[in-house]
């Protein structure tokens, strides 16, 4: 026979699913066995005892703090709604117009605003000044602000410009030519080397010309400045008849060592370099040599 | 259990009236307390505390009648207690040691019961001396006075498994205190 373990409910009252829902449901006539089983379950419904009740008034403090006033809890909350999104909203328009002011600004001190405003902030807020219309032969490249004139622009049409700073060309020429001569401000040293006759335009350049009959002969090769040329109108049109500019050569830029034949960065000063004379293109530097302006 | 008068105390207490509120509250209370005592001991008054604020929080938006009701608020009862079970679990804050005897849980005899005739105190602890699961259903049928469906979805069980859990407990049940004669 097999030894089947014992159970112990085996041992209690024989109980149906229809006692247990009778017990469940608190009915008086359950099963003897379950007589106990239903004291017990109608204790766990018995009333409620004084300590059970005891939270009340902390509950009713909850109650009161979190839903006893929700008019003006809704109302708090709306206002706070309101609140932040027009913070918002004030926060969103003074960062663009910080933005806007900022750009503004910084587009007026570098000089890139519309004349009428760039004036405008000239004087509102000490912006560097708009240039003028005639003197900007091309607007937004070529500023001359201290308007001064290169020296060598007179017959010769190309006013050879000077970069300014330590690419002074040294042998700047003011070339003859039929191109618009443009005046260089630089601050190269004069040079008075022989112009080349040419046709082709001369380049604007910044560097400060010395007067003519300063500088050395130059042999036309100088390289071209790449700053801001001066107002155009001291340059002029050469005629074309191959007069010798007076060059615009700095021997030695801001007392650099310049270089006597430097490569040509921007145009070409000699366009027709068959008319320039082999001694006028291989003069050496002479630093006191006389001016040969024509 | 408020029966044809909920529908009435649930809205007035979403107005804000604080007397039926406390009447929802003197109604539920008493079996929160005696459920929290079975899953929580020692901690069920902190645990119906935290139940009730958060009840309140979310008063407003309730909708359901007495069972949807009470099935809320125990399930948000036994969520209580499983946090803080956890976080015990996690954080211990005394060793056993240092616990007089009389704070060691225990499960008391039934014997013990019937001779105290502690009522509904010995109640709770007969029941709380069966199996967790027959001991949550019984007292979530008896005390919270839900149905097997409420009760299932509050276990995370099916109706079945809170028959069956049910049927034994109560077997259970009656096995001990005829045994001992319980007499309450």
């Amino acid at each position: 026979m097999p030894n089947i373990p014992h159970s112990p409910l085996q041992d209690g009252p024989a109980v149906t699913d229809a006692d247990l829902a009778a017990l469940l449901a608190g009915k008086e006539d359950v099963a003897p066995g379950l007589r106990p089983a239903a004291d017990v379950l109608a204790a766990l419904s018995a009333e409620p005892g004084p300590g059970e009740l005891a939270g009340e008034a902390r509950a009713l403090a909850e109650f009161r703090r979190r839903a006893g006033a929700p008019a003006p809890r809704h109302r708090a909350h709306g206002t706070a709604g309101l609140s932040s999104r027009l913070s918002a909203k004030v926060a969103a328009s003074a960062a663009a117009g910080a933005v806007v002011l900022g750009g503004a600004a910084t587009a007026a001190y570098a000089g890139v605003l519309p004349a009428p405003i760039q004036r405008f902030a000239h004087d509102a807020i000490g912006a560097p000044n708009a240039p003028s219309a005639p003197h900007s032969p091309a607007p937004g490249k070529t500023v001359a602000p201290s308007g001064q004139l290169a020296p060598h622009g007179q017959p010769a049409a190309s006013a050879k410009p000077h970069s300014p700073g330590r690419h002074s060309s040294r042998h700047g020429q003011g070339q003859q030519g039929t191109g618009q001569g443009q005046q260089g401000t630089g601050q190269g040293q004069p040079g008075t080397g022989q112009g080349q006759p040419g046709t082709g335009q001369g380049q604007q350049g910044n560097g400060q010309g010395s007067p003519p009959g300063q500088g050395q002969p130059g042999d036309g090769q100088g390289r071209p400045g790449n700053g801001q040329g001066s107002p155009p109108g001291r340059g002029q049109p050469g005629d074309g008849q191959g007069r010798p500019g007076n060059g615009q050569g700095n021997p030695h830029a801001e007392g650099e060592h310049g270089n006597p034949h430097p490569r040509w960065q921007q145009g070409n000063p000699h366009p027709h370099a068959e008319q320039v004379p082999y001694r006028a293109r291989h003069a050496r530097p002479a630093r006191h040599a006389p001016a040969m302006d024509t | 259990m408020i029966s044809e008068d909920f529908a009435s105390l649930l809205a007035a207490a979403q107005s804000g009236s604080e007397p039926a509120f406390s009447r929802l509250w003197r109604d539920a209370n008493p079996p929160l307390l005696r459920y929290l005592r079975v899953i929580a001991p020692g901690a069920e008054e902190d645990i119906a505390a935290e139940t009730w604020v958060q009840v309140v929080r979310g008063l407003r938006s309730f909708r359901g009648d007495e069972q949807a009701w009470r099935a809320w608020l125990f399930t948000t009862a036994r969520r209580r207690a499983i946090d803080l079970a956890r976080h015990r679990s996690r954080r211990p804050e005394s060793p056993l040691d240092d616990v007089a005897v009389a704070q060691l849980p225990r499960t008391v005899d039934s014997a013990e019961v019937a001779l105290e005739h502690l009522s509904t105190a010995a109640a709770i602890a007969l029941v709380s001396a069966l199996p967790r699961l027959q001991a949550e259903v019984i007292l979530l049928r008896v005390v919270a006075g839900l149905d097997t469906e409420s009760v299932a979805r509050l276990l995370h069980k099916s109706p079945g498994a809170v028959r069956v859990a049910t049927h034994r407990g109560l077997r259970r049940l009656a096995q001990r205190t005829a045994d001992a004669g319980v007499t309450l």
